[in-house]
């Protein structure tokens, strides 16, 4: 009797506490480090690392790697989303706006959503953002929705704007304080791009910024005529925030038409840029422009990320990015100061940035009825797929592609709803493109090492304080480096494209690293055999 | 629509940014896609039968659904009707003597399949007239270096104990590499086992200069090729 009332104890206690844990505040997210054995943002934590404290997969037993469990969607397209793993379990999106909770040791589902969307409508989406009890998603038709974690029910619904005009969400959106803060999509379509936030326990809009200034605002004169209306400018991916700067980050999409500028003159401002806007009003506090005027596509959505680091003497607060436009840039993230930049891929439209960061364009470039050739290509030299940042290292890790196009510009006009890109690449037959996983210096963007890609990727990287770095490729790997050297030291294939970042989580002492590719989940850990010998060994 | 200047102009725009990438920015035909000005529709040529080809593309050739609406295909149309039919494209040579060269003196069929006959080393051209302008058949026989197709690019691997096996690439990744050598063998590599891996930017299939075939062989190969329009129905 006694031992069935202890056996029950643990039951309630675990119960109590399970229920406690469930609840993912606000200060949980500020602390993800510390809890290491979650994955409670899109990239693990709001300065945007995608690294892990998990080492149990490290360098010197990850050769061992095996499959775990594979989780089948049902869904086609291409499964870009990063999971979220809170206490044992996994809630993940998947393509048209699929969800599901599964057990993260089995696979084995425990809830599952699906909205029904407008005829030919479909897609990707990034993944969910938490809060409290809540799962938070932005959907194809352009709403957001809150979905309970236990059960998967909606438990508000919001549009944020009409599909109908060319207006959706793929991003995972980014709980902050009591909101949720999230971009929209539709820079091929005409839109005016802006970013949301919302209540988190109503739904109702808290405020909207506009990544298109309106008459009477700065910036607006940089927009000919009426361009500004359909300038498109969009807010596609999650972004990062400094807590105690109290600043979200978030990089702006193209201007459109993508091809064809003559009728949009200007910089065509915070179009391929990145935006530090107050985490509580929304309001503008800085902006940088990486592409003004652009006409090669080259959003700036990567991912802004939040480093503290040695320069010009003092420690500094910046931000990095990985820019599409093969540049890699350095900002102060206090104020927008331009501290840095170079290549890090071949760059052919520009001559180098000027001391102000703008970049020195090179004549014959831009988008012609006959076509011009210019690296990188319309995909960019990196694109959305996460970087990552090991601070064990101290090196900064990205997924590039070497892959030029010939850019030719077509007039369109615009007819609302419409796909609207003013033009096209066409590759050149014979062209060599090729892919490759750099790791940087993040305080000069230097090179420290290289492993080749056969195939220019889609796919982003994950660190972990294992000395390893997890990255996918276009050929269908799932591959592992040693993290200061770049050696390969593992791979798997999972039978399709990879067009996701990894991530990883622990569940009962067991680490596991996750890849989506195709329709399916792939998780990976090492064999108990394995774990138990790491464990006697005090690792 | 047929008639209406904007319509074709509309046409013309989405042709470029739709159809360009494999059928070239003129609708001349490349190394992707046929010649759309040569007035010969495989998959039919009635309206209706252009509608079905542009919205639900061609299942067993690289010809997609454009995921357009009808509006637009109907735009296309339109612009593909205003196209001038390409007279320079008609064949003077003979059929039959192009065929007596493809599998005699020309020594295509040593690499070539049509219709079963021949090898399976390099592309099947059992469809080629369907497939392909003349313009882009007689620059593959001219100058074959300038574009080859995916599947048939020439690759070297040297094995660690310095065995060199040639052949043309099937598939390749950062680790490994499929390849059929001209025996139409199939040899699957893992790059670890490799010393090295040669890309060689030529074509394997020699190059058919004035010299290699005069102008009368040449249209007479045409004439055959450009007769090469799938298995005859049984």
């Amino acid at each position: 009797m006694k031992k069935h009332l202890a056996a029950l104890c643990i039951l309630l206690v675990s119960a109590c506490v399970e229920s406690a844990w469930a609840q993912v505040s606000d200060d949980r997210l500020v602390k993800a480090a510390q809890e290491p054995q979650n994955w409670l943002t899109y990239s693990g934590g709001y300065a945007g690392w995608r690294h892990s404290q998990l080492k149990q997969i490290n360098a010197n037993n990850v050769e061992h790697l095996a499959m775990e469990w594979v989780f089948q969607t049902g869904a086609t397209g291409s499964f870009q989303a990063t999971p979220l793993v809170i206490d044992g379990i996994m809630y993940v999106t998947a393509q048209d706006n699929r969800a599901f909770a599964l057990d993260a040791r089995t696979g084995r589902q425990l809830w599952r959503y699906q909205r029904r969307l407008p005829e030919k409508v479909g897609g990707s989406n990034r993944g969910f953002a938490v809060l409290g009890n809540k799962l938070l998603m932005g959907t194809l038709d352009a709403h957001v929705l809150a979905l309970d974690m236990k059960t998967g029910s909606v438990l508000w619904d919001v549009e944020a704007a009409e599909r109908s005009k060319g207006y959706f969400f793929t991003s995972a959106p980014m709980a902050i304080k009591d909101k949720i803060v999230i971009g929209i999509g539709g820079g091929e379509y005409g839109i005016r791009g802006f970013i949301d936030a919302y209540d988190a326990e109503t739904g109702k809009r808290a405020w909207r910024f506009y990544t298109i200034p309106g008459p009477g605002e700065p910036g607006h004169e940089t927009w000919a005529g009426d361009s500004w209306k359909t300038g498109g400018a969009p807010a596609w991916m999650s972004g990062t925030y400094d807590p105690e700067l109290n600043l979200i980050y978030l990089g702006i999409g193209n201007p459109g038409p993508d091809f064809y500028g003559v009728e949009r003159g200007g910089d065509n401002l915070y179009s391929c840029s990145v935006v530090a806007l107050d985490g509580d009003t929304g309001k503008l506090r800085w902006y940088f422009q990486f592409t003004p005027h652009d006409v090669h596509d080259w959003d700036a959505n990567e991912m802004p990320v939040l480093l503290d680091l040695e320069m010009q003497g003092r420690r500094r607060k910046v931000l990095v990015q990985a820019n599409r436009n093969g540049f890699y840039y350095v900002l102060d993230r206090t104020d927008g100061q331009f501290l840095l930049g170079r290549p890090f891929a071949r760059v052919t439209w520009a001559k180098g940035l000027d001391a102000n960061g703008r970049p020195i364009v090179l004549p014959n470039t831009d988008p012609t009825p006959e076509g011009n050739y210019v690296c990188p290509g319309i995909v960019g030299a990196t694109n959305w797929w996460s970087p990552s940042y090991n601070p064990q290292t101290g090196l900064f890790y990205v997924a590039i592609r070497e892959q030029c196009d010939k850019y030719f510009s077509v007039p369109a006009p615009y007819k609302e709803g419409k796909v609207w890109f003013g033009g096209g690449v066409q590759t050149v037959p014979g062209d060599e493109a090729w892919g490759a996983l750099r790791a940087l210096d993040p305080r000069t963007g230097e090179l420290k090492w290289e492993f080749k890609y056969h195939t220019p990727p889609w796919a982003g990287t994950l660190s972990t304080a294992g000395n390893l770095v997890f990255a996918g490729d276009m050929d269908g790997y799932l591959m592992a480096f040693d993290a200061r050297t770049g050696k390969e030291l593992w791979h798997r294939q999972t039978g399709t494209a990879v067009w996701a970042s990894p991530m990883t989580y622990a569940v009962a002492g067991k680490q596991y690293v996750v890849i989506p590719s195709g329709s399916a989940l792939f998780a990976f850990a090492l064999p108990d055999s394995v774990i138990a010998k790491e464990i006697s060994n005090g690792r | 629509m047929a008639n209406d200047p904007q319509a074709i102009k509309r046409g013309q725009n989405l042709f470029a940014l739709s159809c360009g990438y494999c059928h070239g920015l003129d609708a001349h035909g490349g190394g992707r896609g046929p010649d759309l000005t040569s007035g010969r529709w495989t998959h039919g040529e009635s309206d209706a039968a252009l509608l079905q080809t542009i919205t639900k593309g061609v299942p067993g050739t690289d010809m997609p659904s454009c995921n357009c609406p009808e509006e637009e295909a109907w735009e296309l149309i339109a612009f593909l009707r205003s196209l001038s039919t390409n007279t320079a494209t008609a064949v003077a040579g003979d059929r039959e003597a192009g065929e007596r060269i493809f599998f005699g003196a020309g020594g295509c069929a040593a690499c070539h399949l049509v219709n079963g006959r021949g090898s399976r080393f390099g592309p099947d051209l059992s469809r080629i007239g369907a497939a392909r302008s003349v313009r882009h058949l007689t620059e593959s026989l001219r100058n074959p270096d300038k574009e080859i197709p995916d599947g048939y690019q020439a690759v070297v691997a040297v094995t660690k104990d310095g065995q060199r096996i040639a052949g043309v690439r099937k598939n390749e990744d950062t680790f490994s590499l499929q390849l059929m050598d001209q025996r139409e063998q199939y040899h699957l590599f893992l790059k670890k086992d490799l010393r090295e891996v040669i890309h060689q930017p030529k074509s394997l299939m020699p190059k058919y200069d004035e010299r290699a075939l005069g102008q009368k062989e040449l249209e007479d190969l045409l004439a055959y090729l450009v007769s090469l329009r799938g298995q005859p129905k049984q």
